[in-house]
């Protein structure tokens, strides 16, 4: 039939590309953590079973990596919602020059997460840094503090620029939402006297939800992904303070060259990511989630 | 009169404070890169610098070779995002306008490609790559990004070729044209700004792309600029004026891209709600 014909022809490029470029890599991903593939051996690979996930998980520090991450993505994603929402709330009634204004706040996200890792990491420098001047000038502190070379402030340092790379993403996608919520709501409220809490709790943030919800989803799992900023700043140190699951599995190729130990951490990810979705959509009930 | 939502001093106060948030990381480099060496190991902090110096930016390009960086990018990341967009361009097109059986497994197929971590397979491409003769080749990236685009950016694809009325397409069909002929004449004019959303977003994306990268290319005349930053840092005893001359090379093309195509990108965000 010819209408089948042409909605092959005009599909099959893209699901070719992608099954050759991420479906089969995948699945022998999955494969390669099931064998014994490294540097020093890449002539007899072979099937391991659970050998590489029972060493990840023996690993004493591995129960830091994942509460690492946790907080990673919990207070990245946390801060970027609510100041990416303020951001959203402040730019929604026209002002003087803020497409201008948009184009400058909303820059910070179409920068490589590695720059910014090295740019932060000049800018919070311990010795030399602007921001330890700027604190001192002020009065909070009296001399120089080291954010990313001070294992208790590493992962704080970290988080605080991953913020900063993503409240543009949030604002952005809140702010169209928010353009779409009917004014003749708030008329209505208005008459019934509610002030602007009232109108945020009960009109405001119940209609944008699902983007909300969408937005939540897509940059946990994006931020649980994005070794770069990390990469930038501290690779994972000091003392591992700051490796998330996604550095540690990096260094593991990096550092270790152990591929198929690497591809476990992989596969674990991917598990936490499926278990997440399945939950997530699960209670934010599914009819919400739309494509 | 409606009640603003927040009054207008503190609207100005916190517009502000979002503004120097964003906006002050980027002059702090490039002030960084044009102050002589002596300056930036300078405590206190020197907020201006009265002797601008090119300094940085020479020796970026006399000795870290970064103009071949530059090139090098510029080829894959626009190649890479012409042929993720003509991909894509043609399956949103049948995803948004054709019912049929696959057509939700296969949209769920895209989301959920884009969940898989890039390292976690990058080691397979690598192996797949070494036996096609691949490896340290340019070509290689633009395939594997190409690859990564396609699925984000059939989904943008889709959400704009959505707000396309259908009407004007049938009305063509029955002025004559056939499906193809509709398609090139009268949708695609008209999705215009959508593809350069589409193009634009993954030129952003594929001119950051660091880790296949570091994997990829082996030797400095391949390198990308990405790749070129991260083999400068490698180094011992980097000067920050250098390296912030980098950034700000590195930084150039897509502040102009995004500054060009805000607008449109942030449509396109907005309509297909995905990103990787």
């Amino acid at each position: 039939m010819r209408r089948k014909k042409f909605i092959f022809f005009l599909l099959l490029p893209t699901l070719l590309l992608i099954s050759f470029i991420i479906l089969y890599p995948t699945i022998s991903g999955v494969m390669l953590s099931f064998k014994n593939y490294s540097l020093y051996n890449f002539q007899n690979i072979e099937w391991i079973g659970f050998e590489n996930f029972k060493t990840i998980f023996s690993d004493p520090f591995y129960i830091d990596t994942i509460w690492n991450t946790l907080k990673w993505v919990i207070f990245s994603v946390f801060f970027q919602l609510i100041l990416g929402f303020i951001l959203a709330l402040l730019m929604k009634e026209p002002f003087k020059g803020r497409g201008v204004y948009a184009g400058l706040v909303f820059y910070p996200w179409a920068i490589s997460g590695f720059a910014i890792g090295l740019i932060w990491s000049w800018l919070l420098n311990g010795q030399f840094g602007v921001i330890n001047d700027i604190l001192i000038k002020i009065g909070i502190i009296e001399e120089g503090i080291s954010f990313l070379s001070d294992p208790s402030l590493a992962m704080f340092s970290v988080i605080l620029v991953n913020v900063w790379y993503g409240i543009p993403f949030f604002a952005i996608m809140i702010l169209a939402a928010l353009q779409s919520v009917p004014d003749s709501l708030y008329d209505a409220a208005e008459i019934d006297g509610a002030g602007y809490f009232t109108k945020l709790f009960n009109i405001t943030i119940p209609y944008i939800k699902p983007t909300l919800i969408n937005t939540i989803l897509l940059r946990t799992i994006w931020v649980m992904n994005f070794p770069d900023i990390i990469y930038g700043m501290t690779r994972g140190g000091p003392a591992g303070s700051t490796e998330i699951l996604a550095v540690k599995m990096i260094n593991t190729v990096f550092y270790e060259s152990d591929y198929s130990k690497a591809a476990a951490h992989g596969v674990v990810i991917i598990l936490i990511f499926f278990i997440y979705t399945m939950m997530y959509l699960k209670l934010t009930s599914k009819g919400e989630f739309s494509l | 009169m409606k009640k603003k939502i927040f009054p207008k001093v503190i609207r100005i106060i916190l517009l502000s404070m979002f503004f120097v948030f964003a906006i002050f990381p980027l002059y702090w480099i490039v002030i960084t890169s044009l102050k002589p060496t002596q300056e930036i190991y300078s405590f206190p902090v020197r907020y201006w610098t009265n002797n601008p110096t090119f300094f940085g930016y020479k020796r970026l390009f006399e000795f870290v070779n970064f103009k071949r960086y530059f090139v090098n990018s510029i080829f894959v990341s626009i190649g890479a995002s012409f042929v993720s967009t003509i991909f894509a361009m043609l399956s949103g097109y049948i995803l948004s306008r054709k019912e049929f059986k696959w057509k939700y497994p296969i949209i769920l197929f895209l989301f959920f490609s884009q969940m898989i971590p890039t390292y976690l397979i990058m080691v397979p491409q690598y192996t797949m790559f070494s036996k096609l003769n691949l490896i340290n080749k340019l070509t290689s990236l633009i395939i594997i990004y190409s690859g990564f685009g396609a699925a984000f950016s059939t989904i943008m694809a889709k959400g704009f070729f959505d707000r396309i009325p259908k009407s004007i397409e049938e009305a063509a069909l029955i002025d004559g044209c056939n499906e193809i002929q509709s398609l090139f004449k009268i949708t695609i004019p008209l999705m215009l700004p959508g593809l350069s959303a589409i193009l634009s977003f993954s030129f952003v994306n594929n001119w950051n792309e660091l880790f296949t990268a570091v994997m990829f290319l082996n030797t400095s005349d391949k390198y990308t600029v990405p790749v070129g930053l991260y083999s400068i840092v490698s180094k011992a005893g980097v000067q920050w004026n250098v390296l912030a001359a980098g950034i700000v090379i590195a930084l150039l093309p897509t502040i102009i891209v995004f500054a060009i195509s805000q607008k449109y990108i942030i449509a396109g965000l907005t309509q297909g709600s995905l990103k990787d």
